[in-house]
């Protein structure tokens, strides 16, 4: 048989599941613009039934506790966008840099080329003018300095690179060791509660991943001691409670090298993110075998060596062989940044064919180099063309990624929102609701109150 | 599906209409659809080669324009040399005409003033270089012929040589009034002043150099080139700082002879992708080599001022003037045909020019009808989602809750 004092436990329980939904209503409206914040529901059950000789009743109701509403999958596809975004994003912003330098103006290579062919083709109506003489030197120092600037450009970028994967990896280590010291602390929580999904802790967890994300591409698995998070090839970063870090060193060429906890170098694997971004622009768009660097640097060898050639097969005005027209290094590497006028008096180009003051016999040598291709197969103004499209074609890829994976983000997110956000209303409807639910179950205690007075009374009267 | 705010779904559509706005405006703005080489690579890529071939048209145009009066400017000092030239035959003419034998000497001089002007012609220069001259431009292509020419360098205390060496690379002209040829030299490095006498006499030998022409070290220890009459004469140049320049000896000039010392080189210049032309004609190809028309003035001055002329040595001068101008007229052929050439090639390079402006505002230039329009588009889409954005954000329920009472 039910009593007043079951009565009045029963009206207990109700009114701490009544506070704790206020509890949990009022942390989730406190918290609806924390980013990373996964909403809470309490999670109430119905309490066991007791039997008192042929009578069955219900308990009331139990808190249990309070259950974040995450959905896994969505995290861990956004964490992957995110690094595809950040990737692109590095590219993006190195290229944007690079864009403007080979960009058509007054001072690009292809103009200064062409002004160079120009002012030797004009010296061919006047071979022994000076001025036309100067005017050609002149032309010859503006494209060198057109090849240096280029090359500064895009060493420069280089070297902001550099220091962008120290700085990443850098970070990366202050984040594996964040995110392994919640581990345990996760585990014990979860071990300790009746209801999964880690609460504040593993929404703070999840926010580091994120951010770890953004920098390099990481796998993430769930086990019994918590997340283990590990490179794209495989090597561990976090297990448990342990954290291991990722070292740099100098490379063989000044190229910053990432080496894995074991020292090896892991620098070519490392895809995605923020790191893997910059390291790809850094060490195959700019350099590398194939990178523009290397094509910028060939370009400016074969054309200086092409000018030097056409010098040696003519005579000056002082009736000597041609000198080099152009100071290039003996290597290819290094030719767009060094690459400087080797003459700068006027009688030393070799305009003559016969020996002859007057002659421009010598011309035509010179202005075959536009109309022939060099070595490496295309012609100066074509070669630097590929180089053009390269480059455009890389930003547009890499602008295109960045685009696409934002509005794929936003979808992820408006669906993780959807699963996991705070929503205003809906709180501030569960507000009355437990208001109402706190109310109710007050009015059972003051009733019971009441009653146990008039019990009272009955006993004492 | 829950929605929990519209704030990030309307921040993003905002972004992406003020993208799209700023792209629109940039694209007015500038007059080009391609603003930087990502907007689209391919016609990056090909404005570049697409500018190198209007750079090109630009300067072969430029040359047209810097040769055509320059070689108008040689056309008519030919044109002016072949009046004086059908002069000089009329003159002829009279000459050897038996009934005129006292006004010969008369005639003479006006053919001497004939020689003189069709020289002065011959000498004609364009912008500070002479157009006759094949690449010797600086000095004048004809020179009046002496007997003998001496060396600035050498002296009784230090004489040259033969086996002076000579400077590698410097060029010895001399020029023959009578055989009409130059002479030319130019020395290799450990050649001396020997090489070059034997050079002088295997020129005699060949008959580029009249019988008789010797150079030799005079007793002034200095070079002397000379010929051996007082009716020949040569005329030299040379750069070589060896021997310092090459003068003529005083008193040793030849009345009405004239040598050709500059060189036959034929420059050309660009004037299509696949278009050099000869911008000059060497002076010994006009007036000397071939057929003489200096050496046919001065034979026919020379018989006319004979104390004994013969009527056919005047005939034969004459006929050596006109063979001569018949030459020169051949000659001119290849001048004048380069000038309406270069004419023609510069109404192409114009229609060139217009070609590649259209082919460069059809890889990057924006259409203004369709970015105008582009542009207002921009702006509308960019007030309806602001619009949007203000009347859906503020709702929420606690805007239509009361407040719980006291």
């Amino acid at each position: 048989m039910a009593s007043l004092g079951s009565v009045l436990s029963i009206a207990v329980q109700s009114l701490q599941a009544a506070d704790g939904g206020l509890q949990v209503t009022n942390n989730n409206i406190a918290n609806a613009n924390t980013p990373g914040y996964t909403r809470q529901q309490v999670v109430l059950h119905e309490s066991a039934p007791s039997t008192t000789g042929d009578f069955t009743a219900g308990d009331g109701v139990t808190l249990v506790g309070y259950q974040s509403v995450r959905d896994e999958l969505i995290q861990s596809q956004i964490q992957q966008e995110t690094q595809a975004q950040s990737g692109a994003n590095a590219q993006l912003t190195s290229m944007q840099q690079i864009q403007p330098t080979f960009e058509t103006s007054s001072t690009d290579i292809g103009t200064e080329m062409s002004a160079l062919f120009s002012s030797i083709s004009s010296l061919g109506t006047d071979p022994t003018s000076n001025a036309s003489r100067q005017a050609v030197l002149s032309a010859g120092q503006n494209l060198a300095t057109a090849f240096n600037t280029a090359s500064n450009t895009l060493t420069t970028q280089q070297s902001g690179l550099n220091s962008q994967v120290t700085d990443d990896v850098g970070k990366i280590n202050q984040l594996t060791q964040q995110i392994a010291a919640l581990n345990p602390q996760i585990v014990q929580q979860n071990a300790t509660s009746d209801v999964q999904n880690g609460g504040a802790l593993q929404d703070q967890q999840n926010q580091l991943i994120l951010q770890l994300s953004a920098l390099t591409n990481v796998n993430v698995t769930q086990t019994n001691n918590g997340i283990t998070v590990t490179t794209g090839n495989g090597t561990a970063l976090v297990v448990a409670g342990q954290s291991f870090s990722l070292s740099t060193s100098a490379g063989a060429n000044g190229m910053t090298q990432v080496l894995d906890p074991n020292g090896a170098n892991i620098t070519s694997q490392i895809t995605g993110g923020d790191l893997g971004g910059s390291i790809q622009t850094r060490d195959q768009t700019i350099g590398g075998s194939t990178g523009l660097l290397n094509q910028l640097d060939t370009l400016a060898n074969e054309v200086g060596t092409a000018f030097n050639a056409a010098q040696a097969k003519g005579t000056d005005l002082n009736g000597n062989a041609g000198q080099n027209f152009f100071t290039i290094p003996a290597t290819t590497s290094g030719s767009a940044a060094n690459i400087k006028m080797a003459i700068t008096d006027p009688n030393l180009l070799a305009a003559s064919s016969d020996g002859t003051a007057g002659s421009d016999g010598n011309l035509a040598n010179f202005s075959a180099i536009q109309t022939n291709t060099l070595p490496s197969g295309q012609t100066p103004s074509g070669t630097f063309s590929s180089i053009v499209y390269q480059i455009g074609s890389v930003t547009a890829s890499a602008n295109a990624e960045s685009s696409a994976t934002t509005a794929s983000l936003t979808q992820l997110t408006d669906q993780q929102n959807s699963v996991s956000g705070v929503s205003t209303d809906e709180e501030s409807a569960n507000l009355i609701t437990y208001q109402q639910a706190y109310e109710a179950a007050a009015r059972v205690v003051s009733t019971v109150q009441a009653l146990m007075t008039v019990t009272m009374s009955m006993v004492t009267s | 599906m829950r929605i929990t705010s519209m704030l990030p779904d309307m921040q993003y559509a905002m972004q992406q209409s003020q993208q799209a706005l700023a792209t629109a405006e940039m694209q007015v703005a500038t007059g080009r659809k391609v603003n930087q080489l990502s907007d689209d690579p391919t016609a990056s890529a090909s404005m570049v080669v697409s500018l190198t071939d209007s750079a090109n048209v630009d300067q072969y145009t430029s040359n047209i324009g810097t040769l055509v009066p320059k070689m108008q400017t040689a056309d008519s000092a030919i044109s002016q040399i072949v009046t004086e030239l059908n002069t000089a035959i009329t003159l002829g003419t009279q000459g050897a005409n038996g009934t005129n034998a006292a006004q010969r000497p008369a005639i003479a001089s006006e053919v001497a003033g004939v020689l003189a002007t069709v020289v002065s012609q011959a000498n004609a220069s364009y912008s500070g270089g002479y157009l006759f001259a094949g690449s010797a431009t600086s000095t004048p292509p004809f020179v009046a012929a002496s007997e003998t020419y001496t060396s600035a360098n050498g002296s009784a205390g230090s004489p040259l040589s033969s086996s002076t060496a000579l400077t590698a690379g410097s060029i010895t002209t001399i020029g023959d009034a009578s055989t009409g040829d130059t002479f030319h030299f130019q020395a290799s490095a450990g050649d001396t002043v020997g090489t070059l006498q034997t050079a002088i006499a295997n020129a005699v030998a060949a008959g580029t150099l009249s019988a008789g022409t010797t150079a030799s070290i005079n007793a002034s220890g200095q070079l002397s080139i000379s010929t051996n009459s007082n009716t020949a004469g040569i005329a030299v140049t040379t750069n070589d700082a060896a021997l310092g320049s090459m003068s003529a000896t005083p008193n040793t000039q030849v009345a009405n002879a004239y040598a050709y010392v500059g060189n036959s080189t034929i420059n050309t210049a660009q004037i299509a992708d696949q278009l050099s032309v000869a911008t000059n004609v060497p002076g010994d190809s006009l007036f000397t080599t071939g057929s003489n028309v200096i050496g046919a003035l001065s034979a026919l001055i020379t018989a006319l001022q004979s104390n004994n002329p013969s009527i056919t040595q005047i005939g034969n001068a004459t006929n050596a003037i006109s063979t001569a101008l018949n030459s020169v007229n051949q000659q001119r052929v290849p001048l004048d045909n380069t000038i309406s050439e270069m004419n023609s090639e510069e109404s192409f390079l114009n229609q060139e020019t217009v070609t590649l402006s259209t082919q460069q505002s059809s890889l990057v230039g924006a259409d203004l009808a369709t970015a105008a329009t582009n542009l207002t588009q921009a702006q509308t889409q960019n007030q309806a989602v602001l619009a949007v954005a203000a009347k859906v954000l503020p709702q929420t329920l606690l805007n239509y809750l009361s407040q719980p009472s006291a």
